[in-house]
């Protein structure tokens, strides 16, 4: 191990760090848009928007990230309502590609932790609010959505770790992230230790900044005396 | 969409398939397995060992936090050749890890460090009577553990350890990338020849989620087995 190579190649690791934390909001912002809806449609009264809800969830978190990835990279091209509409000029480069197998991935486990916290606030609690005169939106909005973000965040923020750890996938399709960046340093230098270790502790440090993050968090929304 | 190209021989891709499939099942298998032992060891060091248990506990923890991928990389280019270089130190030649080996070992540690955490857990919910009893009755420590502690540990360790079993699968296609030809780059040949890509990958999409939903049912079989005694599903 030679510490040489990191000053000589620090430049493409920071190039990696910037786009592996890109795709990593990207993902966290659709992942979230994709699984609110169907976190609600999860819990609905109706049994149709449950069961689609419940294979959504089934598909999305059964399938390795990887298949995924490929399935959309590779296979995009041959389906004729992306090749030949204004998606193409999307799903043409390898970042939309990652963000949207990424985004599906993570939506698959994300919804299951929204839709749990939402169970998760008592129904007195509901009854309560209704009894108080308030509408069905405002029960929702004012009872169940900050009794159910105190009780998913910490989940949340674990999701958030798998999603960062995920994206190191997207260097398998030519994307230079960190994971892509350490690779490259190796293969022009042979030198393992350094990058590796330099890539090791550049996630360490993303995932030490997230969790510390949801602590805050998880502090600022304690109920006193809870 | 031809179903010809999933055809046995030369004719098709199903045989090249089939045997990527074999390699990622074989490779799921092991390293799981692997994953089981070491961490049920790191989890009893961790304790009742006081330096060593502390030391794997960090260890453990870093594991978890590193992308998978890393860690498959680093042992496959790193640990590889030290195992090459010990071997001719010994006077052995052509000593040395193989993709398929590198990959178990590496997801084993990864699966390992996750499993420690379940383990601990699931030792702590055995009531410690159970223990003592055993060893009231004369049995050694060793033997109170091996017979008595983890037999009972293991309900309670299910539910993670089906968990991880299901993770353990979905980490199995990173391999890939230490060039071992395994069921997704099998798939990847196949696309790669015919153009036909969706399908293949397709395909890998079908067989894993059959693979996950085959798992679910398992976890739940084993589960009302595990508390056939008490007539109800779960602790």
């Amino acid at each position: 191990m030679r510490w040489e190579t990191l000053v000589e190649h620090w430049p493409l690791l920071a190039e990696g760090a910037v786009n592996t934390l890109w795709l990593t909001a990207a993902t966290v912002l659709v992942g979230f848009v994709i699984a609110f809806p169907v976190a609600l449609a999860r819990n609905a009264r109706n049994r149709l928007p449950r069961s689609l809800a419940a294979g959504f969830v089934f598909v999305f978190r059964g399938a390795p990230l990887l298949a995924l990835l490929f399935l959309i990279y590779y296979g995009a091209p041959e389906i004729p309502l992306i090749r030949e509409t204004w998606a193409w000029t999307l799903f043409r480069d390898p970042i939309p590609c990652a963000a949207a197998a990424l985004s599906l991935n993570s939506a698959g486990y994300l919804t299951e932790v929204i839709a749990g916290a939402l169970r998760s606030v008592p129904h007195g609690e509901v009854e309560a609010g209704k009894s108080l005169g308030l509408t069905r939106l405002q029960v929702f909005r004012f009872v169940k959505l900050p009794n159910a973000v105190r009780a998913g965040i910490r989940n949340y923020g674990n999701e958030l770790v798998f999603i960062l750890k995920g994206t190191s996938v997207a260097s398998l399709v030519t994307i230079m992230d960190v994971m892509s960046a350490a690779n490259q340093i190796y293969f022009n230098t042979f030198d393992l230790w350094a990058p590796m270790l330099a890539a090791a502790c550049l996630y360490l440090a993303f995932i030490g900044a997230i969790t510390v993050t949801i602590r805050a968090v998880e502090r600022r929304l304690r109920v006193p005396g809870h | 969409m031809t179903w010809s190209l999933f055809a046995w021989g030369d004719a098709g891709w199903g045989d090249e398939l089939v045997r990527g499939l074999a390699v990622t099942l074989a490779l799921a298998v092991l390293s799981f397995l692997g994953g089981v032992i070491l961490g049920t060891l790191a989890g009893l060091a961790e304790m009742r060992l006081r330096y060593v248990g502390r030391v794997l506990s960090v260890y453990a923890a870093i594991m978890r936090a590193l992308p998978e991928l890393l860690v498959i990389l680093t042992v496959f280019y790193g640990i590889g050749p030290l195992v090459r270089l010990g071997g001719q130190a010994i006077g052995i030649d052509g000593l040395g890890l193989s993709p398929f080996w590198a990959g178990t070992l590496a997801i084993s540690l990864v699966i390992g460090s996750y499993v420690s955490e379940v383990a601990k857990g699931a030792i702590a919910a055995v009531p410690r009577g159970m223990g003592e009893a055993a060893f009231a009755l004369g049995l050694p420590q060793r033997r109170v553990t091996r017979l008595i502690v983890l037999p009972l540990a293991l309900r309670h360790a299910w539910p993670g350890l089906t968990n991880l079993w299901m993770v353990t699968i979905k980490v199995t296609p990173l391999v890939s990338a230490i060039q071992l030809e395994d069921f997704i780059r099998a798939a990847g040949t196949a696309g790669q020849n015919t153009k036909h890509y969706f399908l293949f990958f397709g395909a890998v999409m079908v067989v894993y989620l059959a693979l996950s939903g085959a798992s679910m049912i398992a976890q739940s079989r084993g589960e009302q087995r595990l508390f056939r005694h008490i007539g109800r599903p779960s602790p």
